[in-house]
């Protein structure tokens, strides 16, 4: 009972510390998309418009006031639910990424399992070999992984299992001709609340190779950082004496070292989820995958400012959604927090 | 219950997948195999379903699968009747009697009529919505309905291009009776056309699926069930066309499509079509002097540069035109003498301790190599003496630069024109009153306003002919190369090509 009555208490400390904070970025945002050199106007308009008309343009999009003013006018719409309407696509922003974030929340979830999977596996292996030959190569295995972006991972798979082996696609959500059920947009859950298994395996095999070229990015931070802190742990006087106990060495790392040092790896996940959440860009383009990331490469190549700040918000607030779901976590695994 | 994951469980599980997934996979790309069925791997997607409301040239070859036209162009570009069977633009410019098919039905069962004319061109446009379509009709002030299936457009203004706007970018026939009963957001999700497929699923960014619209009025498409998968990265699109996920491609690395031209099962072609690529020129700063631009343009080995970019397929131009358009002159050329600039620069009174400088600026991935092709040209300018600074800028800071006249002396440029029409050629790159050209002397600015409300077609094709070899010969304007679309597809796959590049899944058919 203490410890929800705890986690309420940060929730709500949390929430109210959020405010400023997303005022604060939101102004931020606003102030440097309007000072870069782009004109949303000209963009705005089909190629044979006049001079005029992108003048008139600017002015009736108000980049002709002060930004502060258009600051202000931005706030009061978006304090109501008013994001803005895409330049480029011409619909409500909100709409828009109401459409394409499941998909990337989608993505970033799988691939966050993928790189805890891997990481965890990894952290553990790299543990289990430490003074052995077998580490050196680990290490070196790890610091190659660690140094390929997501990127690369995702033109490699797509290569290798796409291409080479074709054993997986590695276009869209779905292959032509399944049904694409639309209930919560969240694909994964939509096909198992309608049924439709087929749609849902198929949906699972498109997001392997995506899921894959993320988590594997990754996972070597996780192992390394697992690793360490097993290091660390295991050199606590708490260690020698559950061995002295008789315990087993499996009991003593699941028991007892494990516990404690998973707290900095949950951290690192934590900090690799938000950045997880907002830099899927590269691989949705590259696997067609139409979710956030795909939708803000537009946005930028189009100068489409009112889509660039309203993902640039979402991304802020799904940061400080996991950085609350995170120290909540913290304060369940560890009691020592909970007295304090 | 606990489940222990040992070597054996694990290397069992693994088989399992890697089994299961090669059998859904095979699944997958058996239908790409079906011959009722094609998939296009194309490298953008729609802006909107609403084709009257945002001008993308990439997307012009899916809108024609669902809507219609007034007007089409033919392979060869020539504009041939589509909704309209006859069309007669009056001496004057002022208006244009037309009459329209009356057989043709939306997707939804409605039939086309001369309202929906009325209210695509007219009524829509000044209803407020920002449509870009308004721009390219702001002279229509009304059509005058004379008959179920004629009637009259009106102009405030000589509208010579009247006629290729009709076949050109936004200028798609919309249901009026449907837009008004579920406005216009639902017909964006909904769209309804005239054109040979009906829009069956559509997720944004990722896919479209379109099926054979079986009361067509004309020819009737072979292959019933089109799925356009949206692919934007190139190595992506390579992936696909060789796994077989797609049957054609298009805008991939040259070098890829060559590759890929060689492999079993597929064929690859590059083909020039209606884009440009040339400079955008300033007349002041370090541009003042007509002697420098020259030099610039008599430096340039165009021939160099597409052998080395594009296979040698683009074609080295001397004007400002796309060989077969109308205002195209394939006698002239414009030589590529390095001496002669050396000699022009030396004339001019510039040396190797006082050299000539300016500044160019490139996009980075807007189109094909046009950074590569940026820094050739600086070591070919480098090479005659004159002194360039490289500087890369985004697409989307060209307009606001330009607007600012903060442009400098050169820009690498690339301009799409599907009607080739020399209006919007050199008309629209140097009229000083749009926003796309940098150019701003009057000297050719006024030649340019004269010509955009010249009615007499032969008059006016033969002014923008005169005007482009002006615009090259004082270095208004440096032409470089036709752009290509180098296109793979399955052997057995047939389609027709155009000379704007569009690919239309409807002239598709298997072997």
């Amino acid at each position: 009972m203490r410890m929800f009555a705890t986690i309420a208490k940060l929730l709500v400390k949390r929430v109210l510390t959020a405010i400023p904070i997303l005022l604060v970025v939101s102004a931020l945002l606003f102030c440097i998309l309007r000072v870069l050199p782009v004109d949303p106007a000209a963009m705005s308009l089909p190629p044979n418009a006049t001079v005029q008309e992108v003048e008139a343009m600017r002015k009736e999009m108000g980049l002709d006031r002060p930004i502060y003013e258009q600051y202000g006018i931005w706030l009061g719409k978006l304090l109501q639910g008013d994001i803005g309407r895409s330049i480029h696509f011409r619909q409500d922003v909100t709409s828009l990424i109401g459409t394409t974030l499941p998909a990337t929340v989608e993505l970033a979830v799988i691939a966050m399992m993928v790189a805890t999977v891997f990481g965890l596996a990894g952290g553990l292996f790299l543990f289990y070999v430490r003074g052995t030959r077998a580490e050196a190569v680990m290490d070196f295995v790890s610091i190659l992984l660690l140094s390929l972006p997501e990127f690369l991972w995702s033109l490699f798979l797509l290569l290798i299992f796409g291409v080479f082996f074709e054993v997986l696609p590695f276009t869209g959500r779905l292959s032509p001709g399944f049904e694409r059920p639309v209930v919560t947009g969240f694909l994964l859950l939509d096909s198992l609340i309608t049924g439709n298994i087929s749609t849902f395996f198929n949906a699972l095999e498109h997001m392997i190779l995506p899921c894959l070229a993320l988590g594997i990015a990754l996972s070597p931070s996780l192992m390394r950082v697992l690793r360490s802190s097993l290091l660390d742990v295991y050199q606590d006087d708490y260690i020698q004496q559950a061995r002295l106990r008789g315990l087993s060495e499996k009991r003593i790392l699941v028991r007892h070292g494990l516990k404690n040092a998973i707290l900095p790896t949950l951290s690192l996940m934590g900090v690799q989820f938000g950045f997880l959440f907002g830099g899927t860009l590269l691989v949705e383009i590259i696997y067609s995958y139409p979710g956030m990331g795909n939708l803000m490469v537009d946005a930028i190549r189009n100068a489409d400012l009112p889509i660039i700040q309203g993902a640039g918000l979402t991304y802020c607030i799904a940061v400080l959604v996991i950085s609350i779901a995170v120290d909540s976590l913290y304060l369940i695994l560890n009691p020592k927090l909970r007295a304090r | 219950m606990t489940f222990e994951i040992d070597r054996r469980n694990l290397l069992q599980m693994l088989g399992l997948a890697a089994v299961s997934g090669s059998a859904l996979s095979q699944a997958t790309f058996a239908f790409a195999a079906d011959t009722d069925s094609v998939t296009i791997g194309w490298p953008s997607d729609v802006p909107s379903w609403d084709p009257n409301l945002r001008f993308v040239p990439d997307a012009q070859p899916i809108f024609k699968l669902v809507f219609d036209q007034p007007l089409d162009q033919a392979p060869d570009l020539k504009l041939i009747g589509n909704l309209i069977t006859k069309w007669e633009l009056k001496p004057d410019g002022l208006s244009m009697p037309f009459e329209i098919r009356s057989d043709v039905k939306f997707h939804n069962g409605d039939p086309m009529t001369m309202e929906d004319f009325k209210y695509t061109f007219v009524d829509r446009v000044k209803s407020g919505l920002k449509l870009d379509i308004a721009n390219s009709w702001r002279t229509l002030t009304d059509i005058e309905i004379t008959s179920p299936t004629s009637g009259v457009m009106k102009f405030s203004a000589a509208t010579p291009t009247a006629p290729q706007w009709l076949a050109f970018l936004g200028s798609y026939l919309v249901p009026k009776k449907y837009i008004e009963s579920v406005g216009p957001e639902e017909f964006a999700k909904k769209p309804v056309g005239t054109g040979p497929y009906k829009l069956v699923d559509y997720q944004m960014n990722s896919r479209i699926v379109l099926e054979r619209n079986d009361t067509y009025f004309g020819p009737k498409p072979k292959i019933k069930r089109v799925t356009i998968d949206i692919i934007k990265d190139p190595s992506a699109r390579t992936a696909a066309i060789q796994s077989g996920q797609v049957d054609l491609t298009v805008n991939i690395p040259v070098r890829e499509a060559e590759r890929l031209g060689k492999t079993d099962g597929l064929t690859a072609e590059i083909n020039p079509f209606t884009r440009l690529i040339l400079l955008q020129m300033r007349n002041d700063k370090g541009f003042a002097d007509m002697a420098v631009r020259l030099a610039a343009h008599h430096a340039i080995d165009k021939a160099a540069l597409s052998k080395a970019f594009y296979g040698g397929a683009a074609v080295p131009l001397s004007i400002p035109a796309t060989p077969g358009t109308p205002g195209y002159l394939p006698d002239y050329k414009f030589a590529y003498d390095p001496e002669l600039s050396k000699k022009l620069l030396k004339d001019a009174g510039y040396t190797a301790e006082k050299p000539a400088t300016f500044t160019l600026a490139s996009t980075n991935g807007q189109f094909p190599s046009d950074f590569d092709i940026a820094r050739a040209l600086v070591q070919m300018w480098q090479k005659v003496g004159l002194k360039v600074e490289l500087q890369q800028i985004e697409y989307s800071k060209y307009f606001e630069l330009n607007r600012g006249g903060q442009l400098p002396e050169a820009t690498l440029y690339s301009f799409d024109n599907a009607t080739g029409d020399p209006e919007i050629f050199s008309g629209y790159l140097m009229n000083p009153k749009m926003p796309f050209g940098a150019w701003k002397g009057m000297e050719i600015g006024d030649k340019i306003l004269k010509l955009f409300v010249e009615p007499v077609y032969e008059k006016r094709i033969a002014g923008y002919k005169d005007v482009a070899k002006e615009a090259v010969e004082t270095g208004a304007n440096i032409p470089i190369l036709q752009s290509v679309q180098t296109l793979v597809r399955k052997k057995s796959l047939s389609y027709v090509k155009y000379g704007n590049a569009w690919v239309l899944a409807n002239t598709m058919s298997w072997s």
